[in-house]
């Protein structure tokens, strides 16, 4: 233990605080096998194990063991009877890293009530869209009460009236309600489990329907099967609980396991980034994940302490949630490999939120598979033809494998006319398995469209499989086809970003349809230069690198800063960023874009 | 709520190195629309500022902030408070 750790550790015990044991030595670890999350709840609730909570400057500021979550959520599944709600009724519930919120979900679960984790707000300025965006998030979910702190009432009160939602509860306000003295009945095997708004735009929010049986069989899938979890293990994040990876992944899969989680929250991340290691480091933590942008922002924030710390516990690093980037987790464990940190750890994954959380992990025992394929026929043939070594390294793609889909799970990919494809065939990705959405709440339109008769759910992920392991490539709906060519806007985008001063995420690319029925390519870039010598520069870079990398024509429209959309996940909205384009919302910021206005009148 | 110049001139010289405009900085000055500072700086500066005067400023709060000035008062109700 370093001294750091040591000291933390005193200051905790003084306030009278000590962290969750890592495993329980007198309770048998069951990796899930329950049939509801109330049921294992109440196995966990028989050991010391359970949820701890770091303030923003690392210091332990709550202790949640599971027997601790399980008492505060019968007396709060009590409470929320006591204030009208019905059995089945939508519970919105702001998901704050925080005892509270646990309280509120899992006593939603004894009481019968549906918990709709919402998010909140982290940006300068941002609460008019947040208030937006929880309006329609409180609609799509016919939201009976929504639960919140105390700091975001006012913004919530504003987004339940305008989502006509009448019961709007602070957690002291709950808490301070009597406890009903009816009999509980927990959600059972067969009942759903909550709904969870991480898909869709701010004006349609979709709610993800997921049923017990689904966060079953997923929660076991992730225990057993991917991260082969035991008793050495000890997990930590920093990701939001009301995305899938956050809720899911570590805060259900962890209880149904009798993990203990250490928690920083996402802003405390966003602001410390360091302190992710320095708390893993200290909690000898064994598994963690983030999407790619986590690890770079890390290991470019962590400077001299790397030396500091010992991340040699740390056995599963996950990647999930956006495309795993190679060159982003090589540049991490240069830099971190002085902490002990174990390359090997790199376990790519991948899943969605239709799918509860997880679909396929890579083997955790193995190190991270590199599949390096000819550019040319990948553009043009949609095959994954292996590169050869002699290649130009500008003739090769590389992509990261993210392994076999979890037992009793089916993966194809599929052709346009929906057979199914080869190996190393590029083709629609396609999952099917107990883990499945019953659908969007309330929105049968949405989920015939996602989901099959064959019960074969669309992902909207491109990609192909190798050896039964799925390597994805982008997004199906993105792409853009040109004279008969499929571009992938991911391309046109990494192209780009390579362009100095941009970063990632700074262009989306996407096509127009114009009159002859032909993909016109757009490019939106946000351009932080202020000189017109250096807009004009950097324009001009940009098309060249476009017609470098995608060999086409395209409009490169320069827009502010940060106007670029995303989703709550963090992924890059290209659907959104046209649709603002072509509703003239998005605007170029200087008056010369000829092309752009020529293809945006004929889409319009 | 008013600010005072002081922290005003606190708040710009913290906020100057994240400044890549290069344009001069006024109470009026739009944080996040003016000075083209992505969400991770904007958190980062945050965070200086109440690392800088011992305080802490909730979410909600930032959420509600535009401009230096706004930022100003709300520092100064906090330190003010503390």
């Amino acid at each position: 233990m370093t001294a750091n750790a040591a000291r933390q550790d005193v200051e905790a015990a003084a306030a009278g605080l000590v962290k969750t044991p890592r495993s329980n030595r007198d309770l048998e670890q069951q990796l899930a096998g329950f049939k509801t999350i109330a049921e294992g709840l109440d196995y966990a609730a028989r050991g010391l194990t359970g949820f701890n909570f770091y303030s923003a400057k690392g210091q332990l500021s709550h202790v949640l063991t599971f027997a601790d979550l399980r008492s505060r959520a019968l007396a709060t599944a009590r409470k929320l009877v006591s204030a009208g709600l019905k059995r089945g009724d939508r519970v919105a519930v702001i998901a704050e890293t925080g005892p509270d919120f646990m309280a509120v979900f899992f006593g939603c679960q004894y009481a019968g009530l549906v918990p709709c984790p919402m998010p909140y707000t982290m940006y300068i300025g941002g609460r008019d869209a947040y208030v937006e965006r929880v309006t329609g998030m409180l609609r799509a979910a016919a939201a009976c009460a929504v639960v919140t702190s105390s700091d975001l009432e006012g913004h919530i009160l504003a987004g339940a009236a305008g989502a006509g939602v009448e019961k709007v509860l602070t957690h002291e306000a709950l808490q301070a309600l009597p406890e009903s003295l009816i009999k509980l009945e927990a959600f059972g095997p067969d009942d759903v489990a909550y709904i969870q708004y991480s898909s869709g735009s701010t004006s349609e929010p979709k709610g993800v329907l997921i049923t017990q049986k689904a966060i079953m069989a997923n929660t076991q899938g992730i225990l057993r099967d991917g991260l082969r979890v035991t008793k050495s293990d000890r997990a930590f994040s920093w990701l939001p609980l009301y995305h899938d990876m956050g809720l899911v992944g570590f805060c259900l899969a962890p209880m149904m396991g009798q993990v203990s989680v250490d928690y920083i929250s996402t802003p405390s991340f966003a602001r410390r980034p360091a302190l992710w290691l320095r708390l893993m480091s200290e909690n000898r933590s064994t598994v963690s994940f983030s999407p790619s942008f986590g690890y770079d922002l890390a290991a470019r924030r962590i400077n001299g302490e790397a030396v500091t710390l010992d991340l040699s516990n740390w056995r599963a690093a996950g990647i999930g949630g956006d495309m795993v980037r190679a060159d982003v987790l090589k540049q991490f464990s240069d830099t971190l490999s002085v902490s002990g940190f174990d390359q090997n750890a790199f376990m790519p994954s991948y899943g969605m939120a239709e799918s509860t959380l997880a679909v396929s992990f890579s083997d955790v025992s193995q190190p991270i598979r590199i599949d390096a394929i000819d550019k040319l026929a990948f553009k043009l043939s949609g095959q994954a033809v292996p590169a050869l070594e002699t290649q130009d390294r500008d003739a090769v793609r590389s992509f990261v494998v993210c392994g076999k889909p979890l037992p009793g799970h089916e993966m194809v990919v599929r052709d346009e006319m929906g057979s199914v494809l080869r190996d190393r065939q590029i083709g629609h990705i396609f999952v099917k398995g107990p883990s499945l959405m019953s659908g969007y709440y309330h929105n049968a339109q949405a989920t015939d469209a996602v989901i099959a008769a064959d019960g074969f759910l669309a992902t909207g992920d491109m990609g192909y499989l190798l050896d039964g392991e799925i390597v994805i490539t982008g997004r199906a709906k993105d792409l853009i086809l040109h004279n008969g060519r499929n571009i992938w806007p991911q391309d046109i985008e990494w192209a780009a970003e390579q362009v100095e001063p941009l970063k990632s995420g700074d262009v989306a690319a996407f096509a127009v349809e114009g009159d002859d029925g032909q993909d016109n390519v757009v490019v939106l870039v946000q351009c932080r230069v202020t000189t017109e010598a250096g807009i004009e520069k950097l324009r001009r870079e940009v098309s060249a690198v476009v017609h470098h990398s995608a060999g086409v024509e395209c409009a490169v429209v320069l827009v502010p800063p940060k106007s670029l959309p995303f989703t709550s996940s963090g992924k890059l909205s290209r659907a959104g960023a046209k649709q603002k384009f072509v509703s003239g919302e998005l605007v170029e910021i200087t008056q010369r874009a000829p092309q752009a206005a020529e293809f945006l009148a004929a889409a319009q | 709520m008013t600010a005072s110049q002081e922290t005003i001139d606190q708040i710009c010289k913290l906020l100057e190195p994240f400044n890549s405009t290069g344009k001069a900085l006024t109470p009026d000055t739009e944080i996040s629309a003016d000075l083209n500072i992505d969400s991770v700086a904007v958190m980062d500066f945050v965070m200086e500022v109440e690392d800088h005067f011992d305080i802490e400023i909730p979410l909600n709060v930032v959420s509600e902030t535009h401009s230096i000035s706004d930022l100003a008062a709300v520092v100064d109700a906090r330190v003010k408070k503390a």
